[in-house]
């Protein structure tokens, strides 16, 4: 009885262990750490960073964008060897991106935290009373962005873009959250270009891919990366790109700018480190991710493989376009009285 | 028979040692994931995805899908032992499956739910590989206001739920629907009730499943001061394998479950919870003695199981036919597929065929894995809770609140489940059923999202739900419904009060 009775507690224990995976995640997950752990004994010195592995926080669970970032650029540190500090992704999902913007504002002045950045570094606390703005934090490199691109089905009338301005009724479009960048993009699409639109938000791109796939709505606006598929079996017909140019993967896509209309709206993808940290952990960072974005394996394992425009920025220029996309968001924000 | 080459292609590819192995250790992890509260086939999924970065595609996906379907398996063990759901679609497995357990009937009710889990996901499996294309093009035609008339389809189930109890059935619902308002809402822009960070996202019903169930169900055993008593640990494999009159019993719900799941399994969102609350609610209509579900009928515990896995493959008809996730766990999938450097969206059949058909070969071994692992698994589980039956209350407490932190690895969950633990006690207490408020904390903000997005589309007019044939449809089949059963409630009456005179 009693030997039974240790069995159990033992698979209790493991049941338990398993349970708590995510928590020694990290060290099992990454060998490197194993590697560098007798580093850390040596006496750390004042002037070198990193003194303890770096962690890299995306705010969204394994699989989402944030996640797949961290983990391309960790993969490609490591493969090229651009360097040897040991460097864990860890996972801090809730909150649309507030639970991790939090993990990284607690660790105000260390440089050891960098974390993923994407729209809602902004839109988030500007919604919620989250207790930080993205002036908080540091701002360390944009790495791309992600156009918008207005598309209709293949199988409607409208050909062009002139098509849908002289269309003569309201026509439904598409795309996610109200107040979110696609929302952002119709607005001005209703404003600049004078189309007649009532927009209706989805969660999530795959909704809205499938609305316009079905015929339910008269055309959408996604990222590139949710309709090149549609595009190239046919089923979609793109009318025009949000980028100031015309864009390498895309180069048949004409842009709303040389169309005669000034609709340039996009999101970016970047990385930020936590307030207050010295500028030589700014430095460092900036050297890494130079790098990194010269490798050809980033150009095909994430700008290629994400359909990403290129638009890297280092630290203070990024911080320079957060202030924009801040001023662009809060306007629209006010403008649809989502926030006061 | 072009879908037969493709998928023996798939087995080709599938068949060696290793992928074996690792089809077997994923299934057998998804089990246990499964199996603990709060953790389910999103969060299974996640742990093992950090891990697969450094293997071949195929074995990658046979691993992930292995464990997704495990976790299936994996939710109706601790609903059945325990009386707590690991995820939404598990609850109606607690209906009946729980009942048997204290009637010492554990072993059998994990025996009847192993098979018709299995039947379940065999028949999602081959409407997959049949019938994908042709399910995906008839899919798309669905837009909000056919999925509208679909969740009031679910939560009309409720009605047959509560049975006499209607009133508080009816009160458990709007709870439901004031706790499912909490939370960003992508239709209009808003955050309501966002005074913690936390709460953006809304409350977790996973959250609220193992307080009403797990941690309502521990205070209200210790204020009744219920010892279970199950019996000592035996390994009798009469106690778990049903007999051939029982099979019998089951065949005809579990594959009506397993047809109602895979149909609705492939609806984004809810899918598999409203397709086990139809299953259920259907087989207690159908039944001659309808008095037997919740009490352990074995009928009530097949069918909601078979549509619950019926309802994996089902989910993945839209991820790999258009690359767009149906659930939880596909939307991670999707984020693999990306991550391994395929392209989900139309062309991925076209350009990574073999993949996606070893992927499917996968599938189809872990559930034969898993059918046979899980029978074996039985006599253990249930004697681990034989074993600790003295001490369960305090280990199911435990389970539930280390489930909870692991929803988000921080203490805010925990907090949730212990508030709706002593809101479960109070709803067990008094005779609250806590099936309806689940239902309608899942279903009230897609349903809310569907009405608003359907009145967009039509620019305000009320007539796209009847101008719409598929909507059309579905609102003549709810009004059947509702129809009928009132006019069986009058009918009822009327003979009650003949006997009374």
């Amino acid at each position: 009885m009693k030997k039974l009775l240790l069995l159990i507690f033992i698979l209790t224990l493991i049941i338990v262990g398993c349970a708590q995976e995510p928590a020694s995640q990290p060290s099992e997950e990454e060998p490197a750490v194993e590697a560098e752990v007798e580093e850390e004994e040596e006496p750390a010195e004042e002037s070198s960073f990193p003194e303890r592995p770096i962690e890299f926080v995306a705010s969204y669970a394994p699989g989402g964008g944030h996640d797949t970032l961290m983990r391309t650029m960790l993969k490609i540190i490591q493969d090229e060897g651009i360097s040897d500090a040991s460097i864990n992704v860890v996972n801090k999902p809730g909150g649309s991106g507030a639970v991790g913007m939090a993990y990284v504002n607690g660790h105000a002045g260390d440089g050891h935290y960098l974390m993923a950045a994407t729209s809602s570094l902004i839109t988030t606390p500007l919604t919620s009373d989250v207790g930080l703005t993205f002036r908080d934090l540091t701002p360390i490199a944009r790495l791309g962005i992600d156009p918008e691109l207005l598309l209709v089905n293949a199988e409607s009338d409208y050909e062009t873009l002139d098509d849908l301005i002289n269309a003569g009724k309201v026509l439904n479009i598409g795309g996610t959250s109200t107040g979110g960048i696609e929302h952002i993009a119709a607005i001005k699409l209703q404003i600049i270009a004078g189309v007649d639109i009532n927009y209706i938000p989805y969660q999530g791109d795959g909704e809205v891919v499938a609305a316009l796939m079905g015929n339910q709505i008269d055309m959408v606006f996604t990222n590139p990366n949710s309709a090149i598929d549609y595009i190239k079996s046919g089923d979609f017909r793109p009318i025009a790109i949000t980028t100031e140019e015309r864009v390498d993967l895309m180069p048949d896509i004409p842009t709303f700018k040389e169309l005669g209309y000034d609709i340039v709206v996009n999101i970016y993808r970047g990385v930020m480190a936590p307030g207050g940290v010295s500028d030589e952990v700014v430095a460092y960072y900036t050297n890494m991710i130079e790098e990194l974005v010269a490798t050809e394996e980033w150009q095909k394992d994430y700008i290629e493989r994400n359909l990403i425009v290129e638009g890297y920025l280092p630290g203070e220029e990024f911080g320079e376009y957060l202030e924009e996309v801040y001023l662009l968001y809060e306007e629209t924000l006010t403008e649809l009285g989502l926030i006061k | 028979m072009e879908a037969l080459d493709n998928l023996s292609i798939g087995f080709v590819e599938v068949m060696t040692f290793y992928n074996i192995m690792i089809i077997f250790m994923g299934s057998i992890f998804g089990t246990i994931v499964g199996a603990l509260p709060g953790l389910g086939p999103s969060a299974g999924i996640a742990l093992l995805l950090p891990l697969t970065f450094g293997m071949p595609v195929t074995t990658a996906l046979c691993l992930l899908v292995g464990s997704y379907m495990g976790t299936m398996y994996g939710g109706r063990i601790t609903a059945i032992l325990i009386n707590t759901p690991g995820d939404a679609p598990a609850i109606m497995t607690c209906q009946d499956g729980y009942p048997m357990m204290t009637q010492g009937k554990g072993g059998l009710a994990l025996g009847i739910s192993a098979i018709s889990s299995f039947v379940g996901g065999a028949f999602g499996l081959i409407i997959l590989v049949f019938g994908a294309p042709i399910i995906s093009k008839i899919s798309i035609n669905f837009g909000p206001p056919e999925y509208f008339m679909l969740m009031i389809l679910g939560l009309s189930t409720i009605t047959l739920l509560a049975g006499d109890k209607m009133l508080k059935a009816a009160l458990m619902t709007f709870f439901g629907f004031a706790i499912g308002i909490v939370g960003s809402d992508y239709v209009s822009g808003y955050v309501r009730f966002n005074y913690h960070p936390e709460l953006i996202e809304g409350i977790d019903f996973v959250a609220i499943i193992i307080g009403l169930y797990g941690i309502g169900e521990v205070l209200f055993n210790i204020e009744k001061l219920i010892h279970l008593d199950l019996g000592k640990p035996s390994f009798k494999i009469r106690e778990f394998i049903p007999s051939l009159k029982e099979l019998k019993q089951i065949t005809m719900p579990t594959l009506r479950g397993s047809v109602i799941g895979t149909m609705i399994g492939i609806l984004p969102g809810a899918g598999g919870t409203i397709a086990t609350f139809l299953a259920y609610t259907s087989e207690k209509k159908a039944s001659k003695t309808p008095k037997r579900f919740g009490n352990g009928a074995i009928e009530g515990l097949a069918a909601p199981e078979a549509a619950n896995n019926a309802s994996v493959p089902g989910a993945l008809i839209p991820l790999i036919t258009l690359g767009i996730p149906g659930s939880g766990g596909t939307a991670i999938l999707l984020g693999a597929l990306i991550m391994y450097g395929l392209r989900p969206g139309p062309l991925l059949m076209v350009e990574s065929g073999t993949i996606v058909w070893t992927m499917i070969a996968g599938l189809i071994l872990a559930n034969v894995i898993l059918l046979i692992s899980n029978i074996m698994l039985i006599p253990i589980f249930i004697n681990i809770i034989k074993l600790v039956q003295k001490y369960l209350s305090p280990i199911v407490a435990s389970l539930c609140l280390l489930g909870a932190y692991s929803l988000n690895y921080g203490m805010f969950n925990i907090w949730v489940v212990m508030i709706f633990g002593v809101i479960g006690y109070g709803m067990k207490k008094f005779k609250y059923p806590a099936g309806p408020l689940i239902l309608s904390v899942v279903l009230a903000p897609l349903t809310e999202n569907y009405f608003r997005q359907s009145l967009m589309l039509a620019q305000g007019k009320f007539s796209i739900f009847l101008l719409r044939p598929i909507s059309l449809g579905i609102l003549i089949v709810i009004l059947v419904i509702a129809v009928l059963s009132i006019v069986n409630n009058y009918r009822n009456k009327a003979k009650k009060r003949v006997m009374a005179n």
